[in-house]
């Protein structure tokens, strides 16, 4: 879009506005481009700076009808909230006893089946971590069969090198599995706490 | 709607902006609308409309300079309420960055 453009549209956007408002407005777009031409800018570039004429005429036309409209974050009533625990001072009423008690109840079922799944999966993390710890002793094993006094077999030798390659891959991978455990067992628990809680302080 | 809540926010920043701005000197329109996109990214068309209802709320009055080059410049000068309500918008946008990060840090730490 090129000046010409660019203020035609403006021009037509503007429209509701009183002639003489509608006439300063433009003049500031129009020294705009002036001043950002004179800085060695194109027309197009400065059509795309500004934005798109429909919505800048909006903006005019809105902001002159809620001139007293506040910013958003602006409220004169607000009173500073303290800066101790933020839930705390978030006190909804309380849930009636019968809704606890529902909410109890939901938890609890939810629960017999929630927790084996997360123990289970915490076995997986134990096992994979167990795994990668046995790969990773196979050497000393291997040494303890050639103490008992076993023939020496190549092929053991090779398998107890991949075994410690998959080992230390396997000991990497249990790091962020074990991060994640954590992670989510924590936030199911920060979950159930929140809802077990409800409206009242927590 | 992620883009329209982070223009409602860039408007609402632009007016504290603007009045930081005029206050550190008096400025013109093209002046500001560059000193404005130094720092954050917005529309600078936006500019215009803002700063007409600054002046219709009384919080700035504005001024024709001549300059050797080009057009006269209209330039934008903070008016004494202007200057107090600037400060009442600091002193709130402070505490609002404030609590925002306060809660999203307790989101964080679930």
């Amino acid at each position: 879009m090129n000046k010409s453009e660019f203020l035609a549209q403006l021009h037509d956007h503007l429209s509701v506005l009183p002639p003489e408002e509608r006439q300063e407005l433009m003049e500031d777009y129009e020294a705009h481009f002036t001043f950002a031409l004179q800085n060695g800018k194109t027309e197009e570039e400065i059509a795309m700076e500004l934005g798109n004429p429909a919505e800048l005429a909006k903006e005019a036309i809105d902001g002159r009808f809620s001139a007293k409209e506040p910013v958003y974050w602006f409220n004169p009533n607000a009173v500073p909230e303290p800066t101790g625990p933020p839930i705390a001072s978030a006190a909804r009423p309380g849930r009636s006893g019968f809704a606890s008690a529902m909410v109890y109840t939901g938890l609890f079922f939810l629960n017999m089946v929630a927790v084996p799944l997360l123990i289970s999966l915490w076995m997986l993390g134990v096992s994979l971590a167990t795994a990668a710890a046995g790969m990773l002793l196979s050497p000393v094993s291997l040494g303890l069969e050639y103490l008992v006094g076993n023939s020496v077999l190549p092929a053991k030798n090779y398998a107890v090198l991949v075994l410690m390659g998959l080992g230390i891959l396997l000991a990497l991978a249990s790091k962020p599995v074990f991060k994640w455990l954590i992670r989510i067992s924590k936030s199911y628990w920060t979950w159930n706490v929140q809802t077990a809680h409800g409206g009242n302080k927590a | 709607m992620s883009l329209d809540i982070s223009v409602q926010f860039k408007k609402g920043a632009l007016e504290l902006c603007v009045l930081v701005l005029i206050h550190e000197h008096d400025r013109y329109g093209y002046e500001l609308a560059q000193s404005v996109s130094q720092h954050i990214e917005v529309a600078e068309g936006a500019l215009y409309p803002l700063l007409r209802r600054l002046v219709g709320e009384g919080y700035c009055t504005t001024y024709l300079q001549e300059s050797s080059e080009g057009p006269p410049r209209k330039y934008y000068k903070l008016t004494p309420e202007g200057e107090s309500y600037m400060r009442k918008l600091v002193v709130e946008w402070k505490q609002f960055v404030k609590s925002v990060s306060n809660l999203i840090e307790r989101g964080s730490r679930l």
